[in-house]
């Protein structure tokens, strides 16, 4: 478990979150390592999302969202950061691709670059080209980064929703259950993804599919009904769980 | 039927429990009888709704018809002549076509802006601890009767206009071009800005309803990429819900172009291309509720002329509302709409290897460039919430001032409508002998409304009667049987109508019993029935989205217990979803009696207790639009307590309904 000194990119203290008076998560304490894969995993309804969306401080944004604790980033507390410098710092990855659909591949992943004030098309270029070769999906749009966003396969959305993201240059990268809508195929190359972008991220997956956490994740996390249970090496929680609950969780006993 | 219980038909013989159950002859014979019922019952809604659809051939047929000897005799140069000269026999309908567009441009170039305003500020920024409240006011605003509108703005606004509004005006601008001539304060302009504050509430319902539309996670994403809300409302929601926006404005617009009541009371009533914005001028609408009715006595031409201006008015609603609905049925359906892409430069030019910057993927290493726009990021985020709370302060004075006329006319209509609701004779007595002007004195008899009253309740039970039955079975087809054939025409028909100007559907309804019945042309018959087509669209809108909402699961439920699906519709459905059903009605009977531009045409106006449905009658906002403007004391008097009444009446309908309809999905 996490020592009482933060050691992690992200350090999570004492951490409460409320939708209106219900209380969804319950004192976690948790150190998310840097440069690794962190998956969160717990049954549905236990907070996952919850947590992740006070890692970028999205939790507040919710109608009645309420969170109380100490979250740092590199020390420092985000809580009383400008929300919108946290966010450009720490990035995220829905559950449903969710590209603007109005907007092309190319002002997609633009713009959240033209949001940091970056308007030389030189520099745009740039980004928005490094971003898509760091999602992977370079290789597949090849010239045509004008084609609508909707004209893209469901994997492919999601992958121009990670090269969205990085193109603002965060540290850190959240993806709630980002494969649950996709197919085999497009699941495995987002999993080859997270392996290339842990090298330059910190990257915090919640997801649903075990099997895929072992695959892609460096430490793992189980939460249950708001609360952290175990936190641990992927390893260690799948083969040598301390606790009796993560393993009858991870060995399908429920969930 | 399969009831799970054993069967408890007397005589019949026992049947042990365990064995198999054999269909007898009797069960047999109740089930062909169930099925021929079910039959008819689906070709009974079904026959309604063709109806409809029949209805709104008819109202166009009809138009087209009476109008006939006018569209032969006056050609097409009716539209472009500017003149409109009964005694020389010359009809140009371009006085009328120019204020009618005149007053609904200025309607929504004020219109739109705040009304987008409010709609952002309502949906977007505003915090969620006030929405509700703020919704539920600017909303109220649409259940304000046309004649209320009207009353308030000669009340208030026409002599604000008159003098301070137009003469700043003239003043800024130099009085030159459309800001010349005399201000008077009933003119087009003034006109403009009462259809701008009657179409707001409209614009921003409906834009509102857009930019919900649009997922939540669309916002949350912009945001994530460090968004304000105002960015993230930029960037992820106006341009997927921007095809409704459009619809929105669209549906606003058809609303400025039919509008009657008001603006026939602060237009000026001149019939003359308007020279300025000042100038008086007559729309389309106004002119037909001012002259129909002495034009039925004054001859075919005349008669046919104007109602040749009501054809030209309901092609044009009708395009309008088509187009308006086929864009907010694309955003209803969630489709993936919104504006054509965004084009900027085209970035054909991007390919691998074509720009030397930052093209290796090096872990964790940021070009230059984006350090140093990282390193001004703090700055720049301060001036990025200044731009939000710009924003949102505009958003938010835009609501405040789509607010202000409700509290003006709830101020005002207390304020002369009170001393007259609380007299008990204001609802038992007649009108008496009109007074000279001034004050009202003990010479000066004061009465009541107790006819009008009377007049509506009767008018509205009549409407009630032939629309509540006839739009439930329509609702009935639509959620029910119509997904695949008649239904989506039907369902689109039904939207138009409900654009459908009421002075025309009063025209309709005035040339067709004038050429089948015109002994009660002129009666509470006709009111009724112009009435219960005005309310017929919305009770068959409400049932079918009340319908639509009951569970499949509660359906199959029942169908799977052996009901057949008559009954399940009429008993399940219908039970589940009354309450949606019934509060339809009521906000559609609402409507229709705050309604007087089709009664206007069609009850003959009657000033004494009702002699019955075939004699002419009286109706609450008829009293409104006849007694307020005549000068007398005490008759006006009675006009406010009038309009105090029925906008009681309106907005507690209106405000009742919507919290019960708040309370009903919070229970799921
Ligand atoms: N917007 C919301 N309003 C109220 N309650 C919510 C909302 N979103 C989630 N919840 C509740 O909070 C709890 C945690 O939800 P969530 O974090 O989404 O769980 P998970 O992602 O693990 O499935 C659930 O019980 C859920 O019902
Ligand atoms: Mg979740």
């Amino acid at each position: 478990m996490s020592s009482p000194v933060p050691t992690g990119k992200l350090a999570v203290r004492g951490l409460n979150a409320w939708y209106g008076k219900r209380q969804v998560l319950y004192d976690i304490d948790l150190d998310i390592p840097e440069g690794k894969v962190t998956a969160i995993i717990g049954p549905s309804g236990c907070g996952k999302s919850t947590f992740l969306r006070c890692l970028n401080r999205l939790h507040e944004e919710t109608p009645g969202g309420r969170v109380d604790g100490s979250i740092t980033l590199d020390g420092a507390e985000i809580r009383t950061q400008n929300e919108v410098l946290v966010r450009c710092r720490v990035g995220m990855v829905f559950q449903r691709p969710s590209p603007f659909p109005n907007l092309s591949i190319y002002e997609n992943v633009a713009a959240g670059l033209r949001l940091l004030g970056i308007r030389q098309h030189d520099q745009l270029d740039a980004g928005v080209l490094d971003s898509l070769r760091r999602a992977g999906l370079w290789d597949e749009v090849k010239g045509d980064v004008d084609a609508p966003s909707t004209s893209l396969s469901g994997g492919q959305q999601q992958r121009l929703c990670i090269a969205r993201a990085l193109a603002v240059g965060p540290e850190v990268l959240l993806l709630d259950e980002p494969c649950s809508a996709l197919d085999p195929i497009a699941t495995t190359k987002i999993e080859h993804l997270l392996h290339e972008l842990k090298e330059s991220y910190t990257v915090v997956i919640v997801t649903h599919n075990l099997a895929q956490a072992t695959r892609v994740a460096d430490h793992t996390a189980f939460f249950y009904l708001g609360k952290l249970v175990e936190f641990d090496t992927t390893d260690t929680i799948f083969h040598h769980a301390k606790e009796k609950l993560t393993e009858n969780y991870v060995t399908g006993l429920f969930g | 039927m399969g009831r799970p219980s054993p069967p408890a038909a007397k005589g019949g013989p026992e049947i042990p429990t365990t064995t198999l159950r054999v269909p007898r002859p009797e069960l047999l014979r109740r089930g062909t009888l169930l099925l021929r019922l079910s039959r008819t019952f689906h070709a009974l809604t079904g026959a309604f709704a063709l109806a409809l659809l029949a209805l709104f051939l008819g109202i166009v047929a009809t138009l087209t018809k009476a109008s006939w000897s006018s569209i032969l005799l006056n050609g097409p140069g009716f539209l472009g002549r500017d003149t409109w000269d009964p005694v020389h026999g010359v009809y140009g309908a371009l006085p009328f076509i120019a204020g009618t567009l005149v007053t609904s441009a200025i309607g929504l170039v004020l219109a739109v802006p705040l009304a987008l305003g409010v709609a952002v500020f309502l949906s977007e920024l505003a915090p969620t601890r006030v929405r509700f409240a703020l919704t539920t006011t600017v909303d109220l605003l649409a259940a304000i009767p046309s004649v209320v509108y009207g009353f308030w703005a000669l009340a208030v606004l026409v002599p604000l206009m008159a003098g301070s509004v137009e003469p700043g005006i003239q003043h800024l601008t130099g009085a030159v071009g459309p800001f010349s001539g005399h201000a008077g304060g009933l003119d087009v302009f003034t006109a403009g800005v009462v259809l701008a504050i009657m179409i707001l509430p409209t614009i921003s319902a409906v834009s509102r309803e857009a930019l919900s539309a649009v997922g939540r996670q669309q916002r949350e994403a912009a945001m994530s990429l460090g968004a304000t809300r105002w960015e993230a409302t930029r960037l992820a929601v106006l341009g997927p819900a921007m095809s409704g926006i459009v619809g929105a404005i669209l549906l606003g617009l058809g609303r400025a172009l039919g509008e009657t009541i008001a603006v026939t009371l602060v237009v000026g009533n001149n019939n003359q291309v308007p020279s300025s914005l000042f100038s008086p001028g007559q729309t389309i609408s106004s002119w037909i509720a001012n002259d129909l009715n002495s034009a039925v006595a004054q001859g075919p031409a005349i008669y046919g002329a104007l109602i040749e201006l009501g054809l030209v008015l309901l092609l044009l609603t009708v395009a309008v509302n088509v187009v308006a609905r086929l864009l907010i049925w694309r955003i209803r359906r969630g489709e993936a709409g919104g504006s054509p892409l965004r084009r900027r430069r085209p970035h054909r030019g991007l390919a691998a290897g074509s720009t030397g910057v930052g093209t290796a993927v090096v872990p964790g290493a940021h070009p230059e460039w984006r350090r140093a726009a990282l390193a001004r990021l703090p700055q720049r985020v301060r001036r990025r919430h200044g731009t939000f709370l710009l924003v949102g302060g505009l958003c938010l004075l835009a609501t405040v001032l789509a607010v202000v006329p409700l509290a003006s006319i709830l101020y005002t209509a207390v304020g002369y409508g009170g001393p007259a609701v609380v007299r008990p004779t204001f609802y038992t007595e007649t009108q008496p002998a009109a007074c000279n002007p001034g004050p009202v004195t003990p010479n000066c008899p004061i009465g009541g409304v107790g006819p009008q009253i009377e007049g509506t309740i009767i008018l509205l039970g009549l409407a009630a009667l032939i629309a509540v039955p006839v739009g439930i079975l329509i609702g009935i087809y639509l959620a029910e049987y119509g997904r695949h054939r008649l239904g989506p025409g039907v369902s689109f028909v039904t939207d138009v109508m409900t654009g459908i100007p009421s002075i025309l559907l009063g025209t309709f309804v005035l040339v067709v019993f004038l050429e089948y019945v015109p002994s009660v042309a002129n009666s509470g018959i006709a009111g009724g029935v112009a009435l219960s087509i005005l309310m017929l669209p919305l009770i068959v809108r409400t049932t079918e989205e009340a319908l639509k909402t009951v569970p499949v699961a509660v359906r199959e439920s029942a169908l799977a217990l052996g009901f057949p699906r008559h009954r399940v519709t009429l008993r399940v459905a219908i039970g589940t979803a009354r309450n949606a059903i019934v509060t339809g009605v009521l906000l559609a009977a609402a409507r229709a009696g705050g309604e007087t531009a089709a009664l206007l045409l069609t009850t003959g106006g009657f000033q004494y207790w009702p002699l019955g449905l075939t004699h002419p009658i009286g109706a609450l906002p008829l009293v409104i639009f006849e007694s307020g403007l005549s000068g007398y004391a005490n008759w006006e008097t009675d006009a406010w307590g009038a309009t105090l009444l029925l906008l009681g009446i309106m907005l507690i309908i209106s405000l009742s309904t919507r919290l019960l309809l708040r309370r009903a999905p919070s229970n799921e």
